[in-house]
């Protein structure tokens, strides 16, 4: 019985989620696509945002991948596939798998070996992550027409909503740049040298591209600002790694 | 103007269509596994276990919801909710590609970049784990173990995407970063583990009110 987390059915289910998955964005490009089309957006533009966010996603995909790996000790590596594939989050998926496993007496370093302990997890990470889902079509629309109503009055009301809009990405943005300042996330190294010196040298890379970009009119480069800046910083993680000493490159204020 | 609200309409009726699907698709999976090893958990037990998941989730699910619908679209919101990881992946992408493209979120041309983006993202992050799962599973843990040449790179994955993302924001909006960010560093001097969704929500209040007292003092434009 211990091949029941990656057998056959495990993999079909798998697939057939990430089908799922893949139509619905399939679907949803296409409409976006022809609506774009319809209203005057240019090709090259579209093009172009598809090609930087692709580019974007690849190195937050294989750090998600990560995740995947590290629960398939103990889940095998079907189950988080699933589950980080949809609605699944780094850091939620591995609690939820936690306080299941917990209730067993067991823990994510442990094999899961019965089935309906496994089918346990399977319920509560489904059940807990779900909701969302339930959520959407009942709020959704509400809230956006309540946005709406409130940016589209008069022109100040609108330049308020573009402030408050911009205000509130900043504070997200400023949740993760405060705790690679001073934080101990559960996910990563604490604060430190390290952390700090690759979001400083991220903000760099991404200033000095921009400048780059509007200096010498390089609109083309513009959509790939971010993905550039974003390895840069992540090839100085491992260039200071490789280079400096260990007492510095493990020093953490946290 | 008419039209326009059609297709952000038309966006939600489809949006709606697809999560009640992806409910059905998503719940069919522990069941069929259930019925086929005649593996039912038992109903205390799994209780015991959800009373802390469904806590935190679903409190989350809540604010998270209220909080990304208005900056992700109509359609970006039914697509990120479904394929997950939003703040550190679906939302960044969005934002920038909204930037790039310069079109505002609350517009059309907002809305069709943003679903663009999301859509493209959501696959590219899909195939990934796909790929990875199928053909490098047996490689991988070795390329990310201790001690492997490129293992610090993923490490500060985060501090990376949000100081590259936070870069150009901070630029152009300086005076309403200062604040979310002071209050954000003071947070975790004193609670140094605050787990970052919570700390979103601090920061977003912070950031919000903030602006609307600069906006009130004239201060921003």
């Amino acid at each position: 019985m211990g091949d029941f987390k990656t057998g056959t059915l495990m993999y079909c289910l798998a697939a057939g989620i990430i089908a799922f998955v893949i139509i619905q964005s399939v679907f949803f490009m296409v409409k976006a696509w022809k609506r774009g089309k319809e209203i005057g957006i240019e090709k090259e533009k579209m093009k172009q945002t598809v090609i930087s966010s692709v580019l974007f996603t690849i190195a937050p995909a294989i750090s998600i991948l990560a995740t995947v790996l590290a629960l398939a000790s103990a889940l095998g590596i079907v189950l988080p596939w699933i589950r980080l594939s949809v609605i699944g989050n780094l850091a939620y998926e591995t609690v939820a798998a936690e306080s299941a496993i917990g209730v067993f007496g067991s823990s994510l370093a442990n094999e899961i070996k019965d089935p309906t302990q496994f089918s346990t997890i399977f319920w509560t990470m489904t059940i807990g992550s779900c909701f969302p889902l339930v959520l959407l079509p009942i709020l959704c629309k509400k809230i956006h027409k309540a946005t709406q109503k409130i940016t589209a009055k008069s022109g100040s009301a609108n330049a308020l909503g573009d402030i408050l809009g911009a205000a509130a990405f900043i504070g997200i943005i400023a949740a993760f740049i405060s705790r690679a300042v001073a934080g101990v996330p559960s996910d990563g190294p604490s604060a430190g040298f390290m952390s700090v010196s690759v979001l400083l040298s991220a903000m760099i890379f991404t200033i000095a591209l921009d400048f780059l970009c509007r200096k010498k009119n390089l609109t083309k480069l513009e959509p790939f600002v971010l993905p550039i800046a974003m390895f840069g910083a992540m090839g100085i993680a491992i260039l200071f790694t490789q280079t400096l000493p260990v007492s510095l490159t493990e020093f953490t204020w946290r | 103007m008419k039209k326009e609200r059609t297709f952000i309409d038309k966006m939600h009726s489809w949006g709606a269509v697809w999560s009640v699907a992806a409910l059905m698709v998503l719940y069919s999976a522990p069941l069929i596994f259930s019925i086929h090893y005649d593996a039912f958990p038992e109903l205390k037990t799994l209780l015991k276990a959800l009373s802390t998941v469904i806590t935190v989730y679903w409190t989350t699910a809540i604010i998270e919801v209220i909080t990304y619908t208005p900056m992700l679209g109509a359609g970006g919101t039914y697509l990120s909710f479904l394929s997950g990881n939003i703040t550190n992946l679906k939302l960044p992408c969005a934002m920038n590609a909204m930037e790039r493209a310069n079109v505002k979120a609350n517009s059309e041309e907002g809305e069709v970049i943003s679903t663009i983006s999301i859509a493209a993202s959501s696959i590219t992050t899909t195939l990934i784990i796909a790929v990875g799962v199928l053909a490098f599973a047996p490689v991988l843990p070795k390329i990310l173990a201790e001690g492997s040449v490129i293992k610090p790179a993923f490490e500060y994955v985060v501090p990376a995407l949000f100081g590259a993302l936070g870069a150009s924001y901070f630029v152009k909006h300086w005076k309403i970063s200062i604040l979310p960010i002071a209050v954000g560093i003071l947070v975790y001097i004193f609670s140094p583990s605050m787990a970052v969704g919570t700390m979103i929500f601090v920061t977003i209040v912070v950031s919000v009110l903030g602006a609307l007292g600069m906006y009130k003092l004239k201060w921003i434009k």
